[in-house]
Formats: C-alpha cells, structure tokens, sequence
C-alpha cells in the first residue's frame, strides 16, 4: 500500500525581508492555535575553542530581557497568553519556539523581535545563567549515570573541533567570558540575516506579513559570520577509550561511527538500516540481545543528524555477568549480515509504513510543523522539503542499505567506548 | 531609540473560539463502554482499551503481578510468538503496548487508519488469547530485576521511592515499584488466573479517537469484543492514609553526588475532588511552571538549580502535593529556607489578582494545544471516563478554570500545604547535607541507596570541631607496594574550601573544590600523565602540621596511604 500513499502537502509560503530575515509561513486553521519557531544559524559547531558553551550560555541568555522586555519576563508574557516556550542548542543551531492560541500572534512576533534586536547583555545576566548552566551541567551531565558517554564518543568520532566538542561546553570557558565576548558574539550570529522564521497554525497569510513586517523589518543585518569548516577526514579519531563513570551501576558501551551529512543517500540509507537493527521489539538487535541471548538490559541507538559529518550510535547496558566482547560479535554479526544480504522485503515494508506514520503523526501538531520546516529552510534552504523529503527516504532501495552499510559500518574505522563502573565512595 | 509601538506587549488578534465536540458514547450488553471521537484531519487513528484496575489492586501476595500482566499480554498468543507480533505490529508501522500505572491498565494503540481492521485484531489478540509462554516469562523476571538495580543508581527513582513510603504508609500508593523478591516469584498461573479476572468488558471502556465512521467502527469493536464474557468488579479494601504531625527528614545518602534532590511533600487530593480546579490554580501561582513563584525565585532569583517546581499529584483515590528541585550541593539549606518561605508566603498572603489571573489565563489557553494531536485529545478523554469525571469535563474545564476566585486559592492553600508537617526527602552526599537540613526537622533518618537504614549517628562527626587550617606546601610519603613515592600537596584555603596542586614525579594536577570539614581534607586533582587524564582523590586527617591519609586512582587498585608534614 504505501507505496501508493500521498501526502497530503502543507501549503508553505517563503519570502524574504530586506534585511534577509528568512520567514516561512505555513496556515493550518484546524485548532486556533499558532506556534512561532525562530531558528540561528548557530550551534556549538561555530564556537572558538577557547570559547566553548557559548552558543548553549546564550540560549539562556535570551530569556533575559531585552529593551522593552524586563529579566524573565519572556517567560511569563508566553504563560499568562497561554502559551509554551523552549529553546534549544544542538551542534546545527539554536532555536527558540512558542505556541499560543491564534489570536496571540503579536504578542509572539512582538517577544521574539525585541531580543533579536536588544537583547540586554549585561554583567548580571552573564554571571547568573553561567550559574544557571553549571546546574543544568550537574544535573544533566555530572549527577547522571552514563551522563557525559555522548559527549565523550563525540570526541572520538570526530577530529575536527568544530564537530567533536561538547555543547554544553567548559566551565572554564564561560567562566572566562566577558560581556564583550558575549555582545559581539550576539552581534555575529544572531542578526536576522543568520535566521529563519517560521509561522504555523491559524493564521492569515496577510495579516501574519504584515506584523512580521512591523516587528522585524526594521532590524538591521550583519555582515555574515565567518566561513565555516566542519570536513572531516573518513577516519574516526580515536577507536577505543575507557571511561570510569562514578555513577554508573553496570559496565555498559557504546559504538559509534562517522558517517555522511544529512540527506544524502549515504545518511538516508544508514538511517533506515538503523531503524532496522535498534528501533523497536521487532528489531534485529532487540531480538538478538534483549530476547534471544538476553544479554542486556538496556539497547539504543539512534543517528545524530548534522550539515556536516554525523554520525550513528549504537549502545548497551549489558547485565552484569554478560561478557561485553561477545554482545559487540553479535551487532558486529547483525550489521554484517545487513551488509552482505541486505533487509528482506518484510523490513523494507515495515520501514516505508514507520516512515509514512511518522509524518503524518508528526504533522498534527503546529509547533512540530514548524519545527520540520524551520530546520528544512536553515539547512537546506528549502522548505518544501516538508513535502518531498518521506518520498527521498521511501525511494532508498534495499540495495543501497545493503551497500552502504558495508562501507560505512565497520569495526576498523569505529569509535568504541567502554565504560566501566567507577567507586563513589 | 525605540517606536512607541515596541514599549508595551501588543494587544490580541480577535480570538478564535474553540470548543471539542461530545464524542459519542454507548455501551454493549456485556458492559463495555465504547467512546468514539470522529477526526479526519489526518489518516491516522489512536486506540485505548482502559480498564479500571492498577498495580494498586495487585494481590497481597503477589506485587507487581499487574505490571507483569502487562508486559507478558504481547509476549506470546494461541496464535503468535513474542516475535511475530512484534513484527506483525511493527510491519505496519504502528504500535500497540499495554502499561499499568497505580489505578489503571491501558492497551494503547496508534496506526494509519488504513490498519484499522489489523489493529482491532491485534488488540483482542493480546487481550484474548495471551499464553504467557514460561520462557518469556523467566526472560521477563529477570530484565525486571535488573532493571530495579538500575533504577536504584537514579536519584529521581530514589526520592520518590522515599517520598511515597512516608506520605502512604499502608496504603498501595507507597510502593513506587514491586521488590525484586516480588517479581521473581510471579507464576505463570497466577498470571493466567490474574488475566482471566481481571481482563473483563464490564470493567473496559475503549476509547478511539481518529480517522473512523462512528457507526462503522462500533460495528467491528461489536463483532470483536462483543463476546467477551463479564464477570465480578472485585472491590477494593485499601488501607487508610498515615496521619502526619511534624516534618522529618530523610536522607538517601549517595556519596559524591553533585546535587541534592530535594522534595517536599504532603497528602492532597484525589482527582475528583470538588477543590482540584483550585488547587490546580494556586499551584500553577505558586511552582507548576517556568513563570512561577518557585522557579523564580530558587532559579532565577537564586540560581540555586536548574529547575524549581511544585505539583500535585491526584490519584483515584488520593494523592499528594510535592515541591522539587535539584540543587547544588552546597545551598540545599539555603533552598530549604526558599522553598519554606514561598510554601508559608502562599498560605499567608492572597495570591495577588494579576498573579492569579496570569495562572488561569495559562490554564485555559494551554488547553487547546494538547488538544491538538490525536494522543493529546485521546489522553485527555481517557482522563475523563477513568477518573469518573464529568460527561462534559472538556466541554466545562477552561471556565470551571476561569470561576477560580483568590479566596479560593488562599483556602485551598492552606488547606493542602503544610509546611510544618511535610515530609522532607533530600537524596544527595549525606555528610554535606545532614549539616545543612538537620535544623528544619524534628527526626531525621538516612537510608542507603539499597533503602536500608543506616545509623544517623556515623554522620556529621567531622563537623563537630573547628575547620582545619590546611594551607600551605605538604610533603607527602606515599607507600606504593612498599616504595615510599614522594608526592607535594600546595594547598590554598579560603573558609571550607581548598584549591592549589598536587605535584607527583610523573606530573602535576589541579586541586580544585577541595573541602575541609573540621580535621578532614577532601580533595580531588586531576593531572596529565602520559597524555591521559588522571583523576587522584584525596582525603586526609590533619593534625597540626601533620597529615595522614590515602590517595586513590582508577589505574592503582587500592588506595594509596600516605603520612606527610607541612613544611615551614
């Protein structure tokens, strides 16, 4: 069947402003509801490597006032209209959204054109959300078990510093900023020449232009960042590391491998073999380890999406009388039966209708929707890919996985790191 | 220089109204209730199959007998391995699980609408026909077990653990997860015994939201479930809730933790208690969320955590109110003394008007959004019909929101927080918190990650005497089998808290959060050796101008004793 299905397609409508302010607009009019995703192009891959976390510490920055909003007050504009609101930091970029009811819309375009433009970077505002950062680092990081492996294998996976450091970044660093560090980063990369707007949800087309006109149009561009150089050598940096994880319970390892940029057949083909070996109960590692030779407790994998080099993970918490040597032969096994014969017709059904349910469940949602075609504009400069790209991921052959897998996934050219528990007391 | 017009926030667009249409309701002659919500939106349907019975009902004898249930139903059928029906389910690009929480059990589904007939016929094939084969039954037991033991390293599991145990006494709702004794003496015959009670259509109610003609649909659950035989609705006979009359505190003592996790919590109410709709106000006022007192204050006031919150926790047959935070380490006690003064401010001062109107104007906007996919719409529907809510729940909730008056917020307040005899559980480093928290409880206990109870009187020694004054250049003899290794200490003190270097023959690390707690030096440096990070942890006794102690280090198996001198 589905390879019959037809999308229904999202009506998108692009435009520029003058001062290069990306804006996309997407009406849905099924709940009155709108959300607003405003995507940097700035993530931890464009931080100087005395400069780490930079593009992380902002994203709290920004919920710090601006000329015409005070100190946290960002936070409760959004509440009391009845919204939601996040921001976020990856290696790609760093992104701030909102969903409000419908009529909200300027109160929305409002907030987030205020920071754009006069964002209030002062001493006070560095000092507490750098304290602010170093609580999320021991929460999310520190006082985790197996908090700090992803961070970790990034290291080894990639040799270039752009790609291979943390986002959450070092202490040390942020502690070295000043104000000045922070105010000319701000005026690089957050210019509206360097984002994207994203509308979706119940709006009119008309008047969504004019108040993105209104708010937005008279901020001024930058000059554009610097150039930026993510290649990477084929090889990974390092193949094997040891790490003592006071927290952790259980030794557990994790595998990863450096494999192509997003969207090319190389990176749809090995995201799709993925799928096939961790995702799900019906998945050749879960079968293999969690039931058929019941070595683990835990198994997960999943493929980190870049512009540039990215890469795919696979790891494990083995129960503790299990030898590690032997659960890394079985994927090693799995992955090299994948590569010699390839998926059967069963997964390749399976994977074009996860594909297509996916999609579809993700595009019931208006901040989802936004999300998906902020980051199709940002990367790829389009974003009708909204509506083409499932057709570029279903139309990856059996045959392509097969000859992918053998040329990416192997065991000479793969990060390995074991990490072992450490004593707490 | 800035427009007028960019001074103040901009007023609304017109708003558009919205509202959720009834869904259709009926019963079938052996009791199950059907619910069906028609949404052509998007080619998609969402299932649930909700019975009115949890891990609180499990017998007795027989802990975690309903979370086993559920996970064995889609193990193995008359019809199907484990295997296949997850690969008859995955094939389709669906999912169908069955879950238990404390007073309900749930087979969920989700599918393109396409599926619908291969869904329905996987549901009853779980619901029906499971076999509970004894080797998945085995492989169950054990990955359960060790998922507890894991469980254990996390210090949201351990608090809760805690937190539930005070708060509920006897009552079902303190056991926050089967023992692993429990679970390794689950049977298959009690299972099949279990599934055959409890699995009955007069205890059901199926809910479908999605892409579905109403009558047509009602047809097939119909010809499916229309044969499923009732039986007895078994009553429960709950213990009674402990009463509390003075605050205490309970530590989990985890060594070395970064943080401390902090909740403080008392009984509340159940879910359909008349005063939630208050309560759920005052709370969004006083923690539920990023714009709240709470989380301004210890976050963006203090920067104490990342995150400070309160929530209520409303069961089907009660519940709890809880304010949490993960703080560090060294202000647990100044965050105690925050959250006891937003807990008191609340109980003592009338929510002021704009606050409360911010807090409901969140409320009522928020709720469309969770309307807007099908499993937000199914989940808020499940809600309704399982907690025995109102017909017209989300028909009426955004203006029983709205009818919230600041008295009523002020009586719920006071009536639900008590701050004088709540339970305090902090899992975090016990010798740096027992110090800090000790002052705001009347009885103070400590259990070890493992939940036993260790003795209250091994803490806080070393803070009995006078900080030790550290400072200066310590020359060390280390024993490293039986070779005396000379290893310099240059240490700066500045109150409790030491910084400086250590310097062996292979290299130098940085000595930073050192701790001096009375005679006792606690330090950790780290050092490059050989182009690999070294991580040594020092502790040491200091008496004078001398120094006795151990070094340790992942790459030397035991630690290290060392004596050593100031030097002058």
């Amino acid at each position: 069947m589905s390879e019959n299905f037809k999308l229904t397609p999202l009506k998108i409508e692009e435009y520029t402003l003058a001062n290069g302010l990306r804006v996309v607009l997407n009406q849905d009019n099924a709940v009155p509801v709108v959300a607003i995703a405003v995507y940097y192009n700035v993530g931890s891959r464009n931080e100087r490597e005395d400069r780490t976390g930079f593009a992380h510490l902002f994203e709290h920055m920004m919920f710090q006032g601006s000329d015409n909003v005070k100190k946290a007050e960002h936070f409760q504009f959004i509440m009391k209209a009845g919204g939601t609101m996040n921001g976020t930091t990856s290696s790609e970029r760093t992104n701030y959204f909102e969903t409000l009811p419908a009529s909200q819309l300027p109160l929305a375009l409002w907030l987030e054109s205020d920071r754009m433009r006069s964002l209030a970077v002062t001493q006070e505002n560095l000092d507490n959300q750098r304290e602010a950062v170093k609580e999320e680092k021991r929460l999310r990081y520190d006082n985790q078990p197996y908090g700090q492996i992803f961070d970790l294998i990034n290291e080894m996976i990639y040799k270039n510093f752009a790609n291979s450091h943390s986002t959450i970044g070092s202490m040390e660093h942020l502690d070295a900023a000043s104000v000045e560090d922070i105010q000319e980063f701000f005026r690089i990369y957050y210019a509206p020449n360097n984002a994207v707007l994203v509308i979706s949800g119940a709006v009119d087309i008309e008047t969504a232009k004019g108040l993105v006109e209104t708010y937005f149009g008279d901020i001024p561009s930058q000059p554009l960042p610097p150039e930026l150089d993510v290649t990477e050598p084929r090889e990974v940096a390092s193949t094997y590391r040891e790490w003592e994880d006071p927290l952790a319970p259980f030794p557990a390892f994790l595998m990863g491998w450096k494999i192509p940029k997003r969207r090319t057949p190389e990176f749809n083909a090995l995201y799709l073999a993925g799928k096939l070996l961790y995702d799900g109960e019906s998945s050749r590692l879960y079968q293999k380890l969690v039931k058929g030779e019941e070595s683990v407790i835990q198994l997960f994998g999943f493929t980190d999406e870049r512009r540039g080099p990215s890469s795919i993970f696979v790891g494990a918490i083995p129960k503790p009388d299990k030898d590690l040597s032997k659960i890394r032969e079985t994927i090693t096994a799995e992955i090299k039966d994948l590569a010699e014969n390839g998926p059967t017709a069963g997964e390749m059904q399976k994977l074009h209708n996860q594909l297509i349910n996916d999609t579809v469940r993700t595009r019931q949602s208006s901040i989802a929707r936004a999300q998906n075609i902020a980051e199709y504009a940002l990367y790829d400069g389009n974003p009708e890919l909204i509506n083409t790209d499932l057709d570029e991921l279903l139309a990856v052959t059996p045959d392509q996985i097969k000859t992918t897998v053998d040329e990416y996934l192997n065991n000479e050219n793969r990060a390995l790191l074991d990490v072992k528990p450490g004593s707490s007391s | 220089m800035t427009e007028d017009f960019r001074k103040t926030p901009p007023g609304s667009l017109d708003p558009i109204p919205f509202s959720i249409a009834a869904p259709f309701r009926t019963t079938l002659p052996n009791g199950l209730k059907i619910i069906v919500f028609e949404d052509k939106r998007f080619p998609l349907i969402s299932y649930r199959l909700a019975f009115g019975f949890g891990d609180a009902n499990d017998p007795d004898d027989a802990g975690g007998l309903t979370s086993a249930l559920t996970s064995m139903l889609s193990e193995g059928t008359e019809s199907y391995s484990s295997r296949q029906l997850a690969e008859q389910i995955e094939r389709l690009g669906a999912s169908v699980s069955a879950s238990s929480s404390d007073d309900f059990t749930i087979v969920s589904a989700s599918a393109l609408s396409l599926y619908n007939a291969d869904i329905l016929r996987l549901i009853s094939e779980i619901v029906f026909r499971p076999t509970f084969p004894e080797d998945e039954l085995s492989l169950y037991r054990r990955n359960t077990v060790e998922n507890l033991k894991f469980q254990r390293s996390q210090p949201n599991f351990l608090a809760n653990e805690q937190t539930a145990r005070l708060l509920y006494g006897q009552h079902p709702y303190a056991k926050v997860s089967p023992s692993a004794e429990e679970v390794e003496k689950l049977e298959r015959q009690r299972l099949t015994d279990f599934h055959r009670e409890k699995l009955i259509p007069n205890n059901a109610t199926f809910i479908v939201v999605g892409d579905v003609d109403t009558s047509e649909l009602v047809k097939e659950i119909e010809a499916s479930f229309g044969d499923w035989q009732p039986g007895e609705v078994a009553a429960a006979d709950f213990a009674s809730l402990p009463e509390r009359s003075a605050r205490t505190l309970t530590i989990v003592d985890r060594p070395g933790s970064a943080q401390s996790n902090i909740v403080l919590a008392n009984l509340a109410i159940e879910r359909n208690h008349p005063d939630y709709f208050s309560l759920l106000v005052m709370n969004q006022v006083l923690g539920a969320g990023a714009s709240s007192r709470i989380f301004m204050n210890l976050r963006e006031e203090k920067g104490y955590t990342y995150g400070a919150y309160s929530r209520l926790d409303t069961r089907k047959r009660a519940g709890d109110f809880e304010a949490t935070a993960e703080v560090r380490t060294t202000v647990t006690g100044e965050s105690l003394k925050e959250f006891f003064y937003e807990l008191n401010r609340i109980r003592d001062d009338t929510a002021l008007e704009q606050e409360l109107m911010d807090a409901k104007n969140f409320l009522t906007g928020v709720f469309p959004i969770r309307a807007e996919t099908q499993e937000g719409l199914i989940n808020l529907i499940v809600s309704q019909q399982l907690y025995g809510l109102p017909e017209d729940y989300l028909q009426t909730y955004r203006d029983k929101i709205s009818a919230v008056t600041p008295k009523e917020v002020q009586r719920v307040a006071k009536q639900y927080i008590h701050p004088e005899s709540l339970a305090m559980v902090i899992v975090g480093d016990a010798e740096e918190i027992l110090p800090q928290a000790r002052e705001y409880a009347a009885e103070v206990e400590i259990f070890d990650t493992d939940g036993k109870p260790r003795d209250v009187s091994d803490y806080g020694k070393a803070d009995t005497g006078e900080t030790a004054d550290v400072s200066g250049k310590w020359s060390l003899k280390v024993d490293f089998q039986g070779q005396q290794l000379p290893v310099s200490l240059v240490l700066t003190q500045d109150g409790d808290t030491v910084s400086g270097k250590l310097e062996t023959m292979l290299g130098d690390g940085e000595i930073a959060d050192g701790k001096v707690r009375g005679s006792k030096l606690s330090a950790v440096a780290r050092a490059e050796m050989q182009g690999q990070e070294v991580k040594f942890a020092i502790t040491g006794t200091v008496e004078g101008d001398s120094m006795t102690g151990t070094l340790s280090a992942p790459i030397v198996p035991d630690a290290l004793p060392f004596t050593g001198t100031r030097e002058g």
